[in-house]
């Protein structure tokens, strides 16, 4: 049997012409738009570190120099100053109490004055005899003696020494720095003291202890709620209306601006409640309110990734579903649970408006000891200082900006880090 | 198994909310071991200028807390009772009001004293690269009222449109937002006394307060007012970068930026030190403290804290270092009595 001759048409395949004109252009288009999006990604990125790129230097570059200060050396003839101290009362606990009393505020000017010729004074930061108390306090036996103590300088000529300041500064700079007075230091007192109203005194600790014990609050409220709320919905809870809206609701929670969450812990915690105003407690459990449903989203999510290979095996062997929940689902999933919880801490830290409604933007000039002293928080004092009259606070909120970057920083790093040490794929 | 899961972490919820309530409460019910003190964010400058001082000279205390609400929210915190968790002080940047004074009697706080601690201006101010202006209370009146003489929506677009004197430029005012302070002083000050130089509008005052009240102090809301938030600073930034543009801000905050900004003069007085101390720039406005009566002595330090305020307040002091304007000798005098004898307010003085 023949088989019937084979269709014409069929058989005779024309080879593509790749070398055709038009081929060739169709191929040239391909490439073209290959090439185009990878350049429009590139683009983006580029864009994105730019915008990344401009903060960082411009922060750096307005507030590096808020980590130094200019100070001025002084020499102290304390025996001969007009004060009168016995150093024997400064053995107790009292120093301060004594030193109060003592007149140190003209002995200062007088020693100023008399260092750097008349108008001295002003040349020196006007708290400068607390440098002066504390030099005291540390080592008493300075008052039978002459001393030489470097004492930070005023706002307008720490900005003059910075070249940012007034003709006039600029001019009682140079005055200085050819009599050999003045030096260029690390600004200590900026790591390690509070909230002030001369900016060559103010500090970040303050702030920052507030930020802490804020995200300590926070991280110890909504993690364990979020992490179980998270483990219930995806584990234990039925499919059905019910949880649809639950989860409708949580997704819907995240995206709330975070001013209403202040409002609501103005009305919940301060008003029904009568906790006490602008303390990292409320501030914790507003945020912690903020927080929560971003755990509980990356939660789940991250839950749902355990594959359920693992669950039908464990409970194959005869583990009970607590067993297999935290021997195996809870760990396998702790990483990505993890990263969600620090990248909502992260917001939360930088988060400014829900504690301002709760009184987080006041003067506080001494750090909190513990969450219900009144506290304030890193990104509500960089607004606070950003609205203060004196010109020297430009570089200060810029140097607390920095401080704030890093603390960030420090943050999501741990986050990358859990996740590519213990991050598993299957 | 999930139940109990549940009612575990609801307990432990309720356990560490009720543990703090306690704490709070504590707080609460007995007192509080440092000084709390809302308000303008005008007076806040040396409300913590005085805090300072006051730790420094009492080492053993601790520092007050000063928040920054605005002068009309602090007012209704300061007013809402007696007790460790309401505040002890109200910073104001303009005198209290009759309804406020009412609602701290309806609260139980019957006994404040009001102690004026100085003169701020509120300034306007333009840009040095600005066209100069020289205006009146009633120039400022017609370019910025909503409905000016109650003569229908204003129109003015340029300053030209108010003043044919006046350099043709866009009206663009930078200014505090309605719950500030300097905006209440603004329209009493200055929309007010530009206001009243129709002889009608005197009328309306006797016959009806509110329509007044509206007509005169309603700032126009289509764009030609800016509303800036609290934050003079950035007024100051806007001002640098809109030469035309004029800005409302308090007195100190022109004073520290004299290289960026000049003042306005209003009917020809210039805001120097000396024109707004004496009251003579149309701009100046006394700043209080008003302090409950009742909280003196059971909060630590709240005596030795006013006194301090007070120690500072003159032409000399370290609030004048820190841009406030002192107030004249007789005011200063009259006040130190207040903080000796702490005199209550009489409500019936208010307006």
């Amino acid at each position: 049997m023949t088989s019937p001759p084979p269709d014409e048409t069929l058989t005779r395949r024309i080879p593509t012409d790749w070398k055709g004109q038009a081929m060739q252009r169709r191929i040239a288009a391909r490439y073209r738009a290959e090439r185009r999006f990878r350049l429009i990604g590139l683009a983006s990125i580029l864009l994105s570190a730019g915008f990344l790129a401009f903060l960082l230097v411009s922060m750096l570059g307005n507030g590096l120099s808020g980590f130094t200060r200019t100070e001025i050396a002084v020499k102290f003839d304390f025996p001969r100053a007009p004060m009168v101290v016995d150093p024997a009362m400064l053995e107790g606990g009292n120093a301060d109490q004594v030193l109060a009393g003592a007149n140190l505020p003209v002995v200062t000017a007088q020693a100023a004055n008399a260092a750097l010729g008349e108008g001295g004074d002003a040349l020196i930061s006007s708290n400068a005899w607390l440098t002066v108390r504390d030099a005291i306090r540390d080592d008493p036996s300075i008052l039978q003696r002459e001393a030489v103590l470097s004492l930070p300088a005023s706002a307008d000529i720490d900005l003059a020494a910075k070249s940012q300041g007034t003709a006039q500064a600029e001019a009682a700079y140079a005055r200085l720095k050819q009599g050999g007075h003045v030096s260029r230091a690390i600004n200590m007192p900026f790591l390690t003291a509070s909230d002030a109203t001369d900016p060559t005194q103010v500090g970040i600790w303050g702030a920052f202890k507030g930020s802490l014990l804020t995200m300590l609050v926070t991280l110890l409220l909504s993690f364990p709620v979020g992490v179980l709320a998270a483990l219930y919905l995806e584990e234990y809870a039925p499919r059905n209306r019910w949880t649809d809206m639950i989860e409708v609701s949580i997704n819907n929670l995240a995206a709330v601006p975070s001013i209403i969450f202040g409002l609501l812990g103005l009305a919940v915690f301060l008003n029904m409640m009568h906790l006490p105003r602008s303390a990292p407690l409320v501030g914790g459990l507003t945020m912690a309110l903020m927080t929560m449903p971003v755990i509980v989203i990356a939660g789940r999510n991250a839950i749902k990734a355990v594959p359920p290979s693992i669950r039908d095996a464990a409970l194959g062997i005869g583990a009970s579903p607590v067993q297999v929940v935290f021997h195996h689902v809870l760990p396998l999933a702790l990483p990505g649970i993890m990263t969600g919880t620090i990248i909502g801490m992260a917001r939360a830290l930088g988060e400014t408006a829900p504690l301002l409604m709760i009184g987080m933007r006041a003067f506080i000039a001494s750090p909190p000891g513990g969450v219900t002293d009144p506290a304030t928080v890193l990104p509500v004092q960089i607004f606070l200082w950003s609205d203060e009259i004196s010109k020297g606070f430009v570089e200060k909120t810029s140097a607390a900006i920095i401080v704030l970057l890093l603390f960030l920083l420090g943050m999501n790093s741990i986050a990358i880090y859990l996740r590519n040490k213990f991050e598993k794929r299957w | 198994m999930h139940k109990a899961v549940l009612a575990i972490s609801a307990i432990a919820l309720a356990a560490a909310l009720s543990g703090c309530q306690d704490q709070a409460g504590g707080g609460a019910g007995g007192s509080r071991d440092q000084i709390r003190a809302v308000g303008s964010s005008t007076v806040y400058p040396f409300a913590t200028a005085a805090a300072e001082q006051f730790v420094q000279k009492n080492p053993g205390r601790k520092s007050p807390i000063i928040e920054q609400t605005g002068t009309g929210a602090g007012m209704k915190q300061f007013c809402a009772g007696i007790g460790a968790q309401h505040p002890d002080i109200e910073n104001a940047s303009r005198r209290m009001k009759k309804g406020e004074f009412e609602q701290c009697r309806a609260n139980g706080v019957t006994d404040i004293v009001e102690i004026q601690i100085g003169v701020d201006g509120i300034a306007l101010a333009e840009s040095n690269k600005g066209p100069g202006f020289r205006l009146t209370p009633e120039l400022i009146y017609k370019a910025l009222a909503d409905d000016p003489f109650g003569k229908g929506k204003n129109k003015a677009q340029t300053w030209a449109d108010v003043d044919p004197s006046l350099p043709k430029v866009a009206i663009s005012v930078f200014g505090p937002p309605s719950t500030s302070g300097t905006r209440d002083s603004l329209a009493e000050l200055i929309l007010e006394k530009g206001c009243l130089t129709d002889p009608a509008m005197k009328e309306l005052k006797e016959k009806d307060e509110d329509r007044f009240k509206a007509t005169c102090t309603r700032i126009r809301e289509d764009g030609k007012y800016v509303d800036s938030g609290e934050n003079d600073n950035l007024i100051v930034q806007k001002l640098a970068a809109n030469p035309n543009s004029l800005g409302v801000f308090g007195f100190s905050y022109l004073e520290e930026n004299r290289d960026k900004l000049k003042d306005v003069p209003i009917d020809g007085v210039e805001a120097t030190y000396e024109t707004v101390a004496t009251g003579r720039y149309p701009g100046a406005r006394p700043l209080y403290i008003y302090v409950k009566k009742a909280h003196l002595g059971v909060i630590p330090g709240l005596k030795e804290y006013i006194e301090e305020v007070a120690s500072g307040w003159g032409p000399d002091g370290y609030l004048a270092k820190r841009g406030m304007v002192a107030a004249p000798e007789e005011v200063r005098a009259k006040n130190a009595e207040i903080v000796r004898n702490l005199t209550v307010l009489d409500g019936s003085m208010l307006k």
